[in-house]
């Protein structure tokens, strides 16, 4: 497939670029289609970069939902093979506390088990040794196979492997509409948010990749799907006040997991219902935060006293089972949706549901029909074949070999990059200096970033570098990378212009959470941007 | 230990306080956790900016009336803010720290990323402009250090070219500065205005420069020059003979670090005690409520004596003001804020909007006494961004508030 076709005609386009559709196009790019991904913002913006980057052991649903923790265990094992960069092995704790039922462990372990996975109960005082951050008023404990993965990375990832296979990858670009012939979805009329045109591209089947804003897709095509979106808050801590993730013992409920990763922690979620018309402004509460920070200390009770760098929400594209328009009845797992046999609408299908865990599996199911529908018959690689980053050599390896002697901006370059920061210049003294101290992240990264990786403002290279990430949120770093971005792509005005709304996106997330040391860190980025740079934010892009 | 008075806090308030009744003949002691908001100084000090309600002023000493009651120029009272506004140029001259510039009316000062603002004293390296859109010249250099980040030469040639001004950007290649790439993050002003402060690396650089102009008429650079001693400046603009300006750079501020460490001199060599790296831990009452003694970090139970003590140890940033999820304290003496309750209203949700914390503080009594549980506390003093009810960040007043309420402060302590 994929000769002889216009530059505007492909095999299918995708509609989304957040993991499902960053999976999907990579998983359809390897069974040789030509493949269109298409998304409004930058990569990994929506539910896919704002929750907990746990790597779902499936234990947390053992009890509740057998199907989804089968699912989880099984992605969980592939992932720790093809995306070894993305993923840190830290294990999880399932810990018991006082008020908790001791009798649910019995019946969580047993769930586990028949679930396919590993749950040792290991005696409290060794669960302390393993995790020294736990509250240490905990009963009982149970061992079992979660981690840590980075979303941004895991997207950017599956992105690049499906550029390396011939996709087209448009971000800033928003579906106007679908282009109909009759029942038939030939394509979809974009416009570019860059160049402020419009296109048309076209493809005999076009993927809804759109989480919660596939709704809106769906309508587009004449098809309707019943979305339920729900707001999950979430507190990133400082720094990492454990090093294994810690989970309660007891049926899901808000704020019971804290999981390590990079340089800091992240208590979640809360979970509420919010309006359909709200899912593009999410703002934390206060009520939220508080109710957040009272149940985490109870799993971890340092986090009483440890700074929270910011708060922030994602929402689930939960999803209304079609016989049940009431929404009682929601599917947490992943929903595959043919409108041909559902509607009567050909060409187009929908994919969501599901997690961040479960992306690869939807991919799989996505790229299953698609192949059908076009009889492709070539069968899905992707829980073979390593993501790039994650092929070959572990992460010491990679670095010795590169550098001659790596430096932390070296370790910090392979830890994001993988096997793939041989690409990076870092050699000599000024590609090695660095742009943001708190992340480790140097001129080299951020060129490469800038170069290979899609950036288009500040905010997107942060998600490719973690550039802002740190505890300073982006106060100096911030001004050094707009200047870098103003030279790559020789708009001074632009720039400005985006650090301005880079700030005001960093102060989202913190004025929630801004007591102690986040407001004095936001009164000094104050003082220096509005004081010292007299920036006035004209321009940037949020205003309200 | 005994002094007359002591000072919590070593910045721009608590320095000049300090200098001022020590010149005075009191034997006073500074209590200085370390940096202070002069590290990361614009290179100008600001009387007023605007009116609380956004009004630009132009010429500050006229609408002085115009402020709230409880803003510090009122406490104070206008008459007495112009008669310190004119001394304070004399004042710093004769601490050893040259500014121009007039109470009278605003001069503009050109921002780390080319915008202009309003600026009442700037310090001697940089030009203070008299309108806002005054040309810096018809053709601009622009001279960078290579690898340092903290110095945005496209922002500011970007500024300069909308006036008009065509600009040309080079960067400075020294081998000294390699031994500084060596380590990744030592590309950092004050790392390298050590280094510039050598007498043959500094040459070399303005060599370097002289070869690289060709018809232009203005040179910018980044203040960078002159940590421990602002001689070079003068050397250098004569050196490369085209009018040269220094542009404030991101934090660290040389030029800022430099004045503070000027006024820290000028205390100590009055007599004065600067005890740095110290922090308060607690203090003990006479039986009006007034201040006896402190206890410090470093001293421990060696108390702290003095008749008075002025409270100048800033807002947030540098821990003079604590902020919990449940409200605002003071957490030296625990004397009056004032602050909004509800955590909804400290904040605008849009960065660059007015923000209200900032105006949060300690509540400035007639003299500017403090004051606990509602009653004066007659020998507590306040001075600087400590002090509640205006919005220094917003009405560009910060540096003016900070000088004029320590010198109130001192003459208040010498008027007893």
């Amino acid at each position: 497939m994929g000769h002889l076709k216009k530059d505007n005609e492909f095999d299918v386009i995708i509609v989304g670029g957040g993991i499902t559709g960053a999976g999907t196009a990579r998983d359809c790019a390897l069974r040789g289609l030509k493949v269109l991904l298409i998304e409004r913002h930058d990569l990994a913006t929506g539910a896919t970069g704002r929750n907990h980057g746990l790597l779902h052991s499936g234990a947390r649903y053992a009890v509740t939902d057998r199907e989804s923790a089968e699912e989880c265990i099984k992605e969980n094992m592939i992932l720790r093979k093809i995306a070894r960069h993305c993923v840190e092995e830290t294990e999880g704790l399932f810990i018991t506390l006082p008020e908790d039922d001791l009798e649910y462990q019995a019946k969580f372990v047993e769930s586990c088990l028949a679930a396919g996975i590993r749950a040792d109960v290991i005696d409290p005082k060794e669960a302390l040794l393993m995790e020294p951050s736990a509250n240490p008023d905990l009963i009982g404990a149970v061992k079992v196979p979660d981690g840590a993965v980075d979303p941004f990375r895991l997207t950017s990832a599956n992105v690049i492997d499906a550029k390396l296979h011939g996709a087209t990858v448009l971000v800033y670009h928003e579906v106007e509409s679908l282009i109909k012939d009759g029942d038939t979805i030939k394509g979809v009329k974009v416009f570019d948010h860059t160049t402020k045109q419009t296109k048309e591209y076209y493809a005999p089947i076009t993927v809804n990749a759109g989480g919660i804003w596939g709704q809106h897709i769906a309508q587009l095509a004449g098809a309707r799907i019943n979305m339920f979106p729900a707001k999950g808050a979430l507190l990133i801590f400082g720094h990492r006040v454990n090093n294994v993730v810690i989970n309660r013992c007891r049926k899901p409920a808000n704020a019971d997991i804290l999981v390590p990763g990079d340089t800091i922690c992240l208590i979640g979620t809360t979970s509420s219902r919010v309006p359909f018309e709200e899912v593009d402004n999410m703002y934390v509460t206060a009520d939220e935060v508080d109710l957040l920070l009272q149940e985490g200390e109870k799993l971890a009770p340092k986090l009483a006293s440890t700074r929270i760098l910011r708060a922030y929400a994602g929402v689930r594209p939960l999803v209304a089972t079609d016989d049940d328009p009431s929404g009682r009845n929601i599917s947490r797992g992943i929903v595959l949706l043919d409108h041909e046999t559902r509607d009567g609408i050909k060409g187009f299908i929908s994919i969501t549901g599901g997690k961040l865990m479960t992306y690869r599996l939807m991919a799989e199911w996505a790229t299953d029909l698609v192949c059908r529908k076009l009889n492709v018959d070539k069968a899905c690689e992707t829980m073979e074949i390593p993501l790039p980053g994650s092929e070959k050599e572990n992460i010491d390896e990679i670095s010795k070999k590169t550098w001659s002697k790596p430096g932390t901006p070296h370790k910090a370059v392979v830890g994001r990059h993988g096997n793939r920061a041989g690409q990076i210049s870092m050699s000599s003294e000024y590609d090695a200096s660095l742009v943001c101290e708190c992340e480790s992240a140097s001129v080299g990264e951020v060129r490469y970033a800038i170069e290979e990786l899609d950036v288009h403002n500040l905010v997107d290279l942060r998600r490719r570098t973690r550039v802002g990430m740190g505890t300073c949120q982006g106060e100096l770093c911030a001004c050094r990378a707009a200047g870098m971005l103003a030279e790559a792509h020789k708009c001074t005005e632009t720039a400005k212009q985006d650090l301005q709304s880079f700030i005001n996106e960093r102060w989202k997330g913190m004025y929630p959470v801004c007591w102690g040391d986040t407001l004095r860190e936001s009164e000094y980025s104050q003082w220096i941007y509005s004081g010292v740079c007299g920036l006035t934010g004209e321009g940037s892009t949020e205003k309200i | 230990m005994k002094f007359d008075t002591i000072i919590i806090g070593g910045g721009l308030a608590g320095l000049i306080c300090g200098i001022r009744l020590q010149k005075a003949g009191k034997k006073c002691a500074i209590v200085s956790a370390g940096q202070s908001a002069m590290h990361f100084s614009s290179g100008s000090f600001e009387l007023l900016g605007r009116l609380p309600d956004g009004t630009e002023t132009e010429r500050p000493l006229e609408v002085l009336k115009q402020l709230p009651k409880e803003h510090p120029y009122s406490v104070i009272g206008e008459e007495t803010v112009a008669e310190y506004a004119a001394m304070v140029p004399m004042f710093l001259e004769e601490c050893g720290i040259k500014v121009s510039g007039s109470a009278d009316k605003n001069s503009w000062r050109i921002s780390p990323t080319g915008e202009r603002k309003p600026a009442w004293l700037t310090l001697e390296e940089f030009v203070s402009l008299p309108d806002k859109d005054s040309k810096i010249g018809n053709k601009a250099l622009i001279v960078n250090i290579l690898g340092y980040l903290d110095f945005n030469t496209k922002f500011l040639a970007d500024s300069f070219e909308k006036q008009g001004t065509e600009c040309r950007i080079v960067s400075l290649k020294l081998d000294e500065m390699e031994r500084l790439r060596k380590n990744p993050s030592e590309m950092r002003s004050t790392n390298i205005a050590r280094v510039m402060d050598r007498e043959e690396v500094w040459s070399k650089a303005i060599d370097q420069i002289n070869s690289m102009i060709k018809d232009e008429d203005a040179i910018v650079l980044p203040a960078v020059f002159g940590l421990k001693d602002s001689a070079i400046i003068e050397k250098i603009r004569t050196r490369l003979g085209v009018k040269t300006y220094f542009i404030a750079t991101m934090p660290p501020s040389v030029p800022g670090i430099r004045a503070q460490m000027r006024l820290k001199a000028e205390f100590e060599k009055c007599g004065g005690y600067f005890f740095l790296g110290d922090t308060v831990k607690g203090a003990d009452y006479n039986e009006d409520g007034s201040i006896r003694s402190i206890e410090t970090a470093n001293f421990g139970n060696i108390r702290m004596y003095a008749d008075d003590f002025v409270l100048a140890s800033g807002s947030f940033f540098s821990k003079g003001l604590t902020a919990t999820p449940f409200g605002i304290i003071e957490p030296v003496f625990g004397i009056d804020v004032k602050a909004e309750d509800s955590r909804d209203n400290w904040f605008d949700r849009y960065f660059w909007n007015k923000q209200n914390y900032i105006s949060f503080g300690a509540v400035a009594k007639n003299g500017l006494h403090a004051s606990k549980d509602g009653k004066t506390v007659w020998n507590l003093f306040l001075a600087g961004s400590i002090i509640g009810g205006y919005n220094a960040l917003y009405e560009g007043c910060g540096g003016g508030t900070a000088i004029i309420t320590a010198l109130y402060a001192a003459d208040e302590i010498l008027k007893k």
